[in-house]
């Protein structure tokens, strides 16, 4: 893609709310990506050196509705790094929300107080509605089971750095395919890109109809099958959690738990060269003994969620500018 | 107004080409009877569809947003208007790409469900009618 149309996508970005990941453009991606690559080395961690502030007198809010560890710490690491303050709260009970305040109204009120807005919600569609009453951009930290815009940035980042390329490559998701919204999200913005997808998981939790549809129609559905034995040829194995509540028989749960769980061994004849992610927490589903492997990128892939969010920090509130 | 005896229409508005089975749940959209007399048909031969719905309403001019209902029905939904007994304009109902407050979401967390803002759907595609919902993103199937 040509410099000029990702510098315009990047000059897009001031300003601008991030709601879902169906919004984004082939362009949207690279240009976060691209930006990112310049907070390498600058999100903490071993050998990292201090990056100069760019955002200093900025406030970033953290509206965090619904418990989070790594989105809320690395909004706030992000936004720290960049040299700029977080203010808000991490849990409900203790915000006016629990005297019956309405979104919009929260929403309206702390748009006085700060330059941006991270929202995490239990709703589905609460940043979008933020979206539209808030002054202030405001960047979706999960609204309920829709959408998770940043962490499907940062996994594009992390396939990107760990292959060189998000364009030719062969990517399957295991696990929890009907609910999981990395999935959904992750997915959906990879048909911008040449890819093929393919889907692992056990028939109560089959991709939504919908996007099944649209990764047909695009012409990008690789193989759909119940067991990773049945997979061959794979650059990347993203496997999600299989949560206990979407089973309303324990035993049924139990079992799919049982055989969605894959070890050294399981991953052994997809080659070395397989990289392995999950948005974590993990419960059992990747054993212990796969961190040690090569290809297991999925604590790189947390500590990326700082980079890139540095990175939108920056273009959405104009840094260095 | 003198209504004729046989309900031949004077002026009002024709509902036709619903698909059959329909003529019930548009009576109920619109809230009819109001005032005037309502015949209507069901099951009938047409010409274009095989059978079809049929509704006549004396003395009722449609609004956009009961026309925005009506086309939900069917994918050849007609109005007309009738005045001193004749056609006077006849309109395809189409649905539109971008339905505001009409339609409620399905899904019980979605944020429409749970605060006081109006329901936006995205039409995808023509029939049969899916709808996304612009908040929580989830498809409705009409």
């Amino acid at each position: 893609m040509q410099d000029e149309a990702l510098s315009e996508a990047a000059r897009a970005f001031r300003g601008r709310s991030v709601v879902s990941a169906n919004d984004f453009t082939r362009a949207d991606i690279l240009a976060v990506l691209e930006a990112a690559g310049a907070f390498e080395g600058r999100a903490g961690g071993p050998g990292s050196t201090p990056q100069e502030p760019r955002l200093p007198g900025r406030v970033l809010g953290l509206l965090f509705f619904e418990p989070s560890t790594r989105t809320r710490l690395s909004f706030e690491s992000a936004m720290l790094r960049l040299g700029g303050s977080v203010l808000g709260f991490a849990d409900a009970r203790v915000s006016s929300f629990s005297k019956g305040e309405t979104l919009n109204d929260t929403i309206r009120v702390v748009a006085g107080y700060c330059d941006a807005i991270v929202l995490r919600h239990p709703n589905e569609g609460s940043a979008r509605l933020a979206a539209e009453v808030s002054t202030i951009p405001v960047i979706n930290g999960g609204d309920g089971s829709n959408q998770h815009p940043t962490q499907t940035l940062l996994d594009l980042y992390t396939i990107k750095k760990a292959m060189g390329r998000l364009d030719d490559l062969r990517v399957g998701f295991m696990g929890d395919l009907r609910y999981g919204r990395t999935v959904h999200s992750l997915a959906a913005a990879l048909l911008h890109f040449d890819v093929k997808l393919s889907f692992i998981g056990p028939p109560s939790l089959k991709l939504p109809p919908d996007l099944r549809l649209e990764i047909e129609e695009a012409g990008r559905l690789g193989i759909e099958v119940e067991s990773l034995d049945e997979v061959e040829d794979l650059d990347v194995l993203y496997i999600t959690r299989i949560q206990k509540e979407r089973f309303p028989d324990p035993v049924e749960y139990e079992r799919v738990r049982a055989s969605y769980r894959v070890d050294r061994e399981a991953l052994l004849p997809l080659g070395p060269e397989l990289k392995i992610m999950h948005p974590l927490p993990r419960v059992n589903e990747v054993a212990p003994d796969v961190d040690t492997l090569p290809g297991a990128i999925y604590f790189q892939q947390t500590r990326n969620g700082v980079t890139v969010r540095m990175a939108l920090l920056d273009l959405i509130l104009g840094g260095g500018a | 107004m003198t209504i004729p005896r046989d309900f031949r229409l004077v002026d009002g508005t024709v509902i036709d080409h619903l698909p059959v089975g329909t003529a019930a749940r548009a009576l109920e959209l619109l809230r009819l009877p109001r005032e005037g007399p309502v015949t209507i048909g069901m099951n009938v031969p047409s010409s274009r569809h095989d059978k079809k719905d049929i509704i006549r309403v004396e003395g009722m001019v449609l609004e956009k947003r009961e026309l925005d209902r009506l086309a939900l029905l069917g994918e050849h939904v007609t109005v007309s208007i009738v005045q001193a007994g004749k056609v006077v304009d006849k309109i395809r109902l189409e649905v539109p790409k971008r339905l505001r407050g009409i339609l409620t979401c399905t899904n019980p967390t979605c944020v429409t469900n749970n605060e006081p803002v109006q329901t936006v759907f995205e039409r995808l595609g023509r029939y049969p009618f899916r709808f996304r919902c612009t908040y929580c993103e989830r498809v409705l199937t009409l």
